[in-house]
């Protein structure tokens, strides 16, 4: 398929734990492992948030090779970091090309960073790939109810993303056929060099955009002659409601974030100040 | 340039819980010069089946193969293969995408890296064939009415010159008029040597136009023959929600009152010829 290779955004249906726990337990867990992802200052506590990231894809059930596909995007800039950290740390020299020193506290803060960045991306991935959208904005809506008092468009901000989430298979299903049809007129979207594919798109793009905008029209005035005016007073046709599923998945995660603050007492940071 | 379908399946989103397999185990072969109708209720797979014959698909399992070449063996360019084998998608309207209908017609030339004479010959032999007014190269395909921009879409692809045409419900929401037009300009395509496949919904136009009929049921092909054939078999057709053309089903009712007329006629012209002859027969007076 063509319009393969994008996750973010993108249901992987399957039956699996994951996908059966209540969306507003996953968001929250997903915020709970990205702070505690920071907490976390060594390898030990890579080892615990690690783990539990690998508990959590194979309860999943989705294939490592599609988290790992997911990853590609992020390949430059982890490379990039990892230069960066390993040329312009202080410390000992392991070796030098020109003017560039690689340091040892250089090798490991860079690798550090990159495991980070491959379990957060991995991790929040997951989120998309086993909550359907619909399920997400509702959990989301939910999450930020108690902050409209102070003026946060909780309904609005969740409609907003229901439509655009809605919307994200429809126009890659668009562009797939628009796409399709340029290539049965001889288009070619796979050679050439940067500026030639970026002009390639052109045949790609005014239409999918001349669509969007159609179908933007209609369905504001869909909604209207159904008497959308906002979320006050709106009942919900699925009430969400916890599980003890639910409940022993919050479990585990509070106990995965107690040890990762207990790795940080207990080992300190990947480079313990004052060696270099 | 024979196209050969051999136990063609495809499978979309293979490996998901929401796989769908859109056809499966076809078999055919389309000769030089035929005019093939390709028939089946909504979903059954018409247009998967069709973007496979010029490699815009790719087959789950089974071949195409294109003059005794299979489209996806090493080596072979699909490009060359989509030069010869033009296909019109379903609403080709919203492919239109360049500042004038001169440039949106020419863009399958240009692809095909034809010079700018050769470019401008083909689009303006391309709007003789759909039928398209020349003053009309210079506007934007966005200020055209809707048949018009099909007939853009339709050019669009005859300016590629290719040997065999496809075309997904080329007729599909456009007016009476409309229609009849692009399905004469097709007819006249097919009688100067082109081969055509046509996929449609409207029994009377395949009826029609047609030599050969295929019947897709929920990805299977389930009946391949003369369009003859194929339409004379209500209680068939019916159980896979079609049904034959007008024509057919009064010449039906006709036979069930008694009438010694055909039941496999496919036009109008053919039903009159009938009708004629039998009240001739019966000596009605005044007959014509
Ligand atoms: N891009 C796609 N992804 C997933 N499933 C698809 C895709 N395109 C078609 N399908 C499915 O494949 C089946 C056949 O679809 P197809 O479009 O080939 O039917 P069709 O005969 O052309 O129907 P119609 O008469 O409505 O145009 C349907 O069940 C459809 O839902
Ligand atoms: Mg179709």
């Amino acid at each position: 398929m063509i319009s393969g290779g994008i996750l973010v955004g993108q249901y992987y249906p399957v039956r699996s734990f994951v996908h059966s726990l209540d969306p507003r337990a996953k968001i929250l867990i997903s915020i709970i492992f990205m702070a505690i992802l920071f907490v976390g200052n060594n390898f030990y506590a890579f080892a615990v948030t690690g783990t539990f990231a690998v508990l959590a894809v194979t309860l999943s059930r989705i294939p490592w090779k599609v988290l790992i596909r997911g990853l590609r995007p992020i390949v430059f800039i982890m490379s990039f970091t990892i230069l960066l950290h390993l040329f312009l740390t202080p410390g000992h020299a392991i070796f030098q090309i020109g003017p560039l020193k690689a340091t040892l506290p250089g090798l490991i803060q860079g690798l550090f960073i990159a495991l980070r960045l491959i379990i957060l991306i991995i991790f929040t991935s997951l989120l998309t790939l086993t909550t359907s959208p619909i399920e997400l904005t509702d959990g989301l809506e939910d999450i930020l109810k108690p902050f409209s008092r102070i003026g946060v468009p909780a309904h609005e901000i969740a409609m907003m993303m229901t439509i655009a989430l809605r919307f994200i298979p429809t126009l890659l299903e668009e562009a797939d056929r628009i796409m399709k049809a340029q290539m049965a007129r001889g288009a070619d979207f796979e050679s050439g060099n940067m500026f030639q594919r970026a002009k390639s798109l052109v045949p790609l793009l005014v239409p999918l955009f001349v669509s969007a905008f159609r179908r933007a029209d209609e369905l504001a005035m869909a909604m209207e002659a159904r008497c959308y005016r906002g979320g006050e007073g709106r009942t919900r046709m699925r009430q969400l409601s916890l599980s003890a599923k639910d409940y022993y998945a919050l479990g585990l995660t509070i106990v995965m974030s107690a040890l990762v603050v207990y790795t940080r007492v207990r080992f300190g940071p990947v480079i313990p100040r004052g060696t270099v | 340039m024979p196209i050969e379908v051999r136990n063609l399946t495809h499978t979309y989103m293979k490996g998901t819980t929401s796989e769908v397999t859109a056809i499966s185990g076809i078999d055919f072969r389309v000769d030089d010069g035929e005019f093939i109708g390709l028939i089946g209720a909504t979903g059954s797979g018409k247009s998967t089946l069709i973007q496979h014959l010029n490699g815009l698909l790719r087959p789950t399992a089974g071949n195409v193969i294109v003059d005794g070449v299979d489209i996806w063996s090493k080596g072979v360019s699909l490009k060359q293969i989509r030069r010869k084998i033009g296909l019109v998608f379903q609403y080709p309207e919203q492919q239109v995408f360049e500042e004038t209908v001169y440039d949106d017609i020419a863009f399958g030339p240009r692809n095909l890296g034809f010079s700018q004479t050769e470019t401008e010959e083909r689009v303006k032999k391309a709007c003789t064939l759909v039928g398209l007014d020349r003053d009309l190269l210079s506007r934007s395909p966005f200020e055209l009415s809707g048949g018009q921009v099909r007939r853009v879409a339709i050019a669009g692809i005859l300016a590629i010159q290719p040997k065999v045409l496809i075309l997904d419900e080329p007729t599909a929401g456009l007016d009476p008029k409309g229609r009849a037009e692009i399905l004469d300009n097709i007819k006249q395509l097919h009688e100067s040597g082109m081969t055509v496949i046509l996929v449609s919904h409207n029994m009377d136009d395949v009826a029609r136009l047609c030599e050969r009929v295929m019947v897709l049921d929920r990805g299977k092909l389930v009946a391949d023959g003369p369009a003859r054939e194929v339409f004379s078999q209500r209680e068939f057709l019916e159980s896979m929600k079609l049904k034959p053309p007008e024509v057919t089903v009064l010449m039906e009712k006709l036979r069930k009152r008694g009438w010694a007329v055909r039941n496999d006629v496919l036009t109008v012209e053919e039903a009159h010829a009938e009708i004629v002859k039998e009240l001739r027969r019966k000596g009605v007076a005044g007959a014509v």
